[in-house]
């Protein structure tokens, strides 16, 4: 049946005739952009804190060696006050160098 | 591989290499028809729909083998988007007056309107931009045979109304 309905159909429904759209195009962009580097980030902040973990799990195994030799035992049975003191001190410490440490925000990796 | 398809292969290849470059020429060139396939169905916010189904090929681009033509392969990802999407708002399909906004005339927004999603989408599909039974069926997980009817219907009711438009 030729009543010219086939190509008013066809017509209206081909996508409309035009340019690319630039605008359209750099939303995706930026929106891949965006991925890449929250993608980079939350890399960099997981191996921030396997650093702090592995740096934590040292220390710990220092302070367990310490104590355990003779002289450090007595001194902090003797002295449980020093005891105190000095783990408060370490405590204290690891916790400025841990802070201290810059968040790692390196430009996302697939955008060279 | 889908015949005509290497330039998309190489440049999908290249933006799952990372280069976003490579990846904006595919955005270029296939933008228009998946939103204007995207705005015909009447989907809510088609170019969020759209974004969101570059966004998911640019993530999967190492993905994508050739064997189906570059655009049928993020028109599939598109209508997952697009089934997602409407979950999430919990309509389907949104005011169809949508369909009808740009260059769609109003009475071809209407005859669409009219149809079920299916046929809808089997006919622009087939009758708009070209795509092969095949590829259609494949998207709206129908058989063959299914889809062909499926468009037949949906050409008879629009020229149906197409004539009573017309009369």
């Amino acid at each position: 049946m030729s009543d010219g309905f086939d190509s008013f159909l066809h017509g209206a429904l081909q996508p409309e005739a035009r340019d690319p759209d630039r605008r359209f195009v750099a939303r995706v962009q930026a929106r891949i952009a965006v991925e890449a580097h929250l993608r980079a980030q939350r890399r960099g902040t997981l191996r921030q804190l396997a650093v702090q973990l592995v740096g934590i799990a040292g220390v710990a195994a220092g302070v367990v060696w310490l104590g355990r030799a003779e002289s450090v035992d007595r001194f902090f049975g003797e002295s449980p006050a020093w005891a105190l003191c000095a783990m408060l001190s370490l405590f204290a410490l690891m916790l400025v160098l841990f802070t201290s440490q810059k968040v790692e925000q390196s430009p996302a990796k697939s955008y060279k | 591989m889908a015949p005509g398809n290497d330039e998309d292969l190489a440049l999908s290849r290249r933006a799952a290499a990372g280069d976003s470059a490579a990846f904006a020429m595919l955005v270029e060139k296939h933008e228009r028809p998946l939103r204007a396939f995207l705005m015909r169905m009447g989907t809510a916010e088609p170019d969020d729909v759209a974004q969101e189904a570059f966004l998911k090929a640019w993530r999967f681009a190492g993905q994508y083998d050739g064997r189906a033509r570059y655009s049928t392969w993020l028109t599939r990802i598109a209508w997952r988007c697009r089934i997602d999407a409407a979950r999430r708002r919990s309509s389907a399909v949104q005011d169809l007056e949508q369909a009808g906004t740009g260059t769609c005339r109003a009475e071809v927004a209407d005859m669409l309107a009219r149809l079920g999603e299916g046929e809808r989408a089997a006919l622009v599909l087939c009758e708009g931009h070209g795509w092969t039974h095949q590829e259609a069926a494949e998207l709206l997980a129908m058989p063959l045979g299914t889809l062909k009817s499926t468009v037949a219907r949906a050409k008879d009711k629009c020229r149906a109304m197409w004539s009573g438009d017309s009369a």
